[in-house]
């Protein structure tokens, strides 16, 4: 095609002439020529990308690390010149030790749009931790702009379920629900007890009338002094109402134990009367119920009063009873009972399958020692 | 059974203490009940020459406990001025809508009422002892009382009976015999003043129109062959008469509305309560069919005998739920359904109040029984324990447990 176009542009000369060729104009290259000529091929813009980062082909990844660098930078700068940085060691040694939960590498790849090893996912948490860092310093220190800045940039990064990981191995705290009720479970042996411990609403205390009343004075009351009646306030006492499998206390438990078992957790927190009980325990035998019953109950007053954690512990109420019934091994009757120790005789038969007394036998006697 | 040694006999210094001091407390008196601050206070079972708890005697389950304890105390309790008030209602009205009979309260609410669950009821809640409270405060407010404390003792075959061609029911003499000398010693006042409106027609005592009632009963007594025919007597001019009130008081109720009682005939076939002449006079008092012109029948149901279980006549009369069948196609007994047809049902509350177990506790414990010194944590301790029941409170939670 270009040849073609320059036909067009000069005439035809000869071989000699080709050694040294004149142009009757300057050479204009096709992609320049604009009269009347379109370009034969669509030439596509080249569009400028918006960062150097693109031609690193992780350009998500170069971009946040810039932009979170940056932002150390300025932080730096503020805390420096806030005089917060640099931090004497003897309080940053102080200062309480940082959780973060920052999302997995597969995640934050996905969020970057961009590949990310595992190399550059450990770079990318130093500097996340070092924003970490000088986000808890600002908190601390009471810069509380900068704090949530930072704490915006962060909080981004970090996963959604980051109580959830942090709370991973450590015991669930008790919820309650709208009316102020625990849930807990007891189990002991074979047995469960779901066990909903309820406040008991304390009636208002009612005043002594005795008190309130008043002696009408008479003639002489001002010379002689009266003394001061202060009304009494009667206390109201409340008690304990336990349900168990929808059936009252005595008589889901017809035993005295049973129930000084269930009701000891109460007994020793101090706090019979306070609470009501409401459970449905199933499974096992009634000790095993229970004690089922009593842990579960133990469980729910420490949550509401963590005060008596500490004593039902000690009392080792709110352990669960590992004890279990134990199996029964092959060879013996129980788990410890053995059969009857019997003493078999002991003969051989020679050759000929008779014993020493002459006796034959078909089949050799079964000796369980040999 | 457990009898405790006389005071005057413990002559061993460990027993010479100053501490061995009795409580006296107040009277159970009609006049003490009138303060409404009475509830929840323990008072003591006044002691006479008519002693009640000596002269008709009490249930199976008050006589341990009356013996341990120095002297036969009592906790009056909201129910009790219920139960008294409804009775002396009776005072001026006949005894056909007067009957009464006191039953556990099986309308403790549950939470879940699909999953109902019913079974013999809050035994040990006190419908023995109320029932005693009852006889004793119209005793003293010089009722006529008939209080027969085991009318388990009259189905159960446990003392003689007889048949009586003329009467067609089997006659127990040896317990009419008692009953009568038993009625005699508290209501003797009143049976004097009472004259005899019919005459008792008999070869070897009669007695004519116009005698004194005692003279009826008299004649009982000196001739137990003659005693169930004069308890019938009496029992007919007790329903004429009109001066004085008559409070009829049943404790085990319910035995008498079994279908058969333990006794037999000369076929072996158990006899019916209705054909024995003692229960067949309960019975018809307590359904109506005989009245007293003044006067109220007062009974309580007894959970202790597996053998005399409250029947589904009864238990459909009074309105409790029964937990085994119950529905269209289960035999009732038409007799017993009329016998049981009318009675009211007044429901002992399974739970005490607090301040009427802290009586409890405190009787008890200054009658030196408690373990340990008397404390609050001990006592709503034993209350929780107990769930508010008087009997679990006292004999298991006071007397049974080791529990500090």
């Amino acid at each position: 095609m270009f040849n073609l176009l320059r036909l067009h542009a000069r005439p035809a000369t000869s071989a000699l002439q080709t050694a040294r060729r004149c142009y009757a104009t300057a050479f204009v290259p096709p992609a320049s020529l604009t009269e009347g000529m379109t370009s034969p091929l669509p030439v596509k813009p080249k569009v400028k990308p918006d960062s150097p980062t693109f031609y690193t082909a992780r350009a998500g990844y170069f971009d946040g690390l810039t932009a979170l660098e940056d932002a150390i930078t300025d932080t730096r700068r503020a805390l420096t010149a806030l005089q917060l940085l640099p931090l004497p060691q003897s309080v940053r040694k102080a200062l309480p030790p940082l959780q973060p939960v920052w999302h997995t590498k597969d995640t934050l790849a996905g969020h970057l749009s961009a590949i990310v090893t595992t190399s550059k996912y450990r770079r990318y948490i130093r500097v996340l931790d070092q924003l970490n860092e000088y986000r808890q310093i600002a908190e601390i220190a009471g810069v509380v702009e900068l704090a949530e800045n930072l704490a915006d940039i962060i909080t981004s990064f970090e996963r959604e379920n980051k109580e959830a990981v942090l709370a991973h191995g450590k015991k669930k705290p008790v919820q309650f629900d709208e009316y102020g009720r625990s849930y807990t479970l007891g189990r002991r042996k074979e047995s469960t007890a779901r066990v909903w411990v309820i406040p008991v609403k304390t009636p208002e205390a009612a005043v002594s009338q005795s008190a309130l009343q008043t002696e009408s004075p008479g003639e002489l009351s001002h010379f002689i002094p009266q003394p001061l009646t202060i009304p009494t306030k009667i206390l109201p006492v409340t008690t304990t109402n336990i349900i168990v499998n929808n059936a009252p206390f005595i008589e889901y438990f017809p035993q005295l134990t049973d129930r000084e078992r269930a009701i000891l957790p109460l007994k020793i927190a101090g706090l019979l009367g306070a609470y009501n009980v409401f459970a449905i325990v199933r499974g096992g035998g009634t000790t095993g119920q229970s004690g089922a019953l009593s842990l579960g109950i133990a469980k729910g007053l420490a949550a509401h009063v963590p005060e008596v954690a500490a004593i039902l512990a000690k009392a080792k109420l709110l352990r669960r009873d590992p004890r279990m019934v134990e199996r029964k091994k092959t060879g013996l009757a129980k788990s410890h009972k053995a059969g009857v120790h019997l003493r078999l005789p002991r003969f051989t038969l020679d050759n000929e399958g008779k014993t020493k007394a002459g006796l034959e036998y078909e089949n050799k006697p079964n000796d369980s020692r040999e | 059974m457990f009898l405790p040694l006389p005071a005057n006999q413990l002559k061993a210094p460990i027993f010479q203490t100053d501490q061995r001091k009795v409580l006296e407390l107040p009277t159970f008196r009609p006049e003490a009940l009138r303060d409404p601050t009475v509830v929840g206070k323990a008072l003591q079972f006044p002691k006479s020459e008519n002693d009640i708890l000596l002269a008709y005697g009490v249930p199976k389950s008050l006589v341990i406990e009356f013996r341990l304890l120095p002297k036969p105390y009592t906790v009056v309790r909201d129910v009790t001025l219920t139960i008294l008030d409804q009775v002396s209602v009776a005072r001026t009205k006949s005894s056909k809508n007067n009957r009464a009979v006191l039953s556990m309260s099986i309308s403790y609410k549950l939470p879940i009422p699909i999953l109902t669950k019913v079974s013999a009821g809050p035994a040990g809640c006190g419908k023995s002892v109320l029932l005693l409270q009852a006889v004793e405060h119209f005793v003293a407010k010089k009722w006529i009382v008939l209080y027969i404390p085991r009318a388990l003792t009259l189905v159960n075959s446990s003392s003689h009976y007889i048949y009586d061609p003329r009467t067609r029911t089997y006659l127990q003499p040896d317990f009419s015999y008692e009953l009568l000398r038993r009625f005699q010693q508290i209501n003797k006042a009143a049976l004097e003043k009472l004259k005899t409106t019919k005459a008792f027609v008999s070869d070897t005592a009669p007695v004519r129109v116009g005698a004194p009632l005692t003279r009826l009963i008299d004649v009982g007594i000196e001739n137990k062959s003659l005693a169930p025919v004069a308890l019938s007597a009496l029992f007919e001019e007790l329903s004429q008469q009109t001066e004085h009130p008559v409070l009829l008081a049943v404790d085990d109720f319910q035995a008498l509305y079994r279908h058969t009682t333990l006794y037999r005939d000369p076929l072996f076939h158990g006899i019916k309560p209705y054909h024995m002449s003692l229960p067949r006079l309960l019975l018809e008092y307590a359904s109506g069919k005989k009245v007293f012109q003044r006067g109220a029948v007062l009974g309580a149901l007894s959970t202790a005998h597996t053998i005399f279980q409250l029947p589904l006549e009864l238990r459909e009369a009074l309105g409790i739920p029964y937990d085994r069948p119950s529905g269209p196609y289960v035999r009732r007994k038409p007799e017993m359904v009329e016998y049981a047809k009318g009675l009211k049902n007044i429901p002992v509350p399974a739970q005490m109040q607090i301040d009427e177990a802290a009586s409890l506790y405190e009787v008890w414990g200054q009658s030196h029984w408690l373990r340990t010194a008397p404390n609050d944590e001990g006592f709503l301790a034993t209350y929780t324990q107990a769930a508010g029941n008087p009997r679990e409170f006292v004999w298991k939670g006071l007397l049974q447990s080791y529990a500090l």
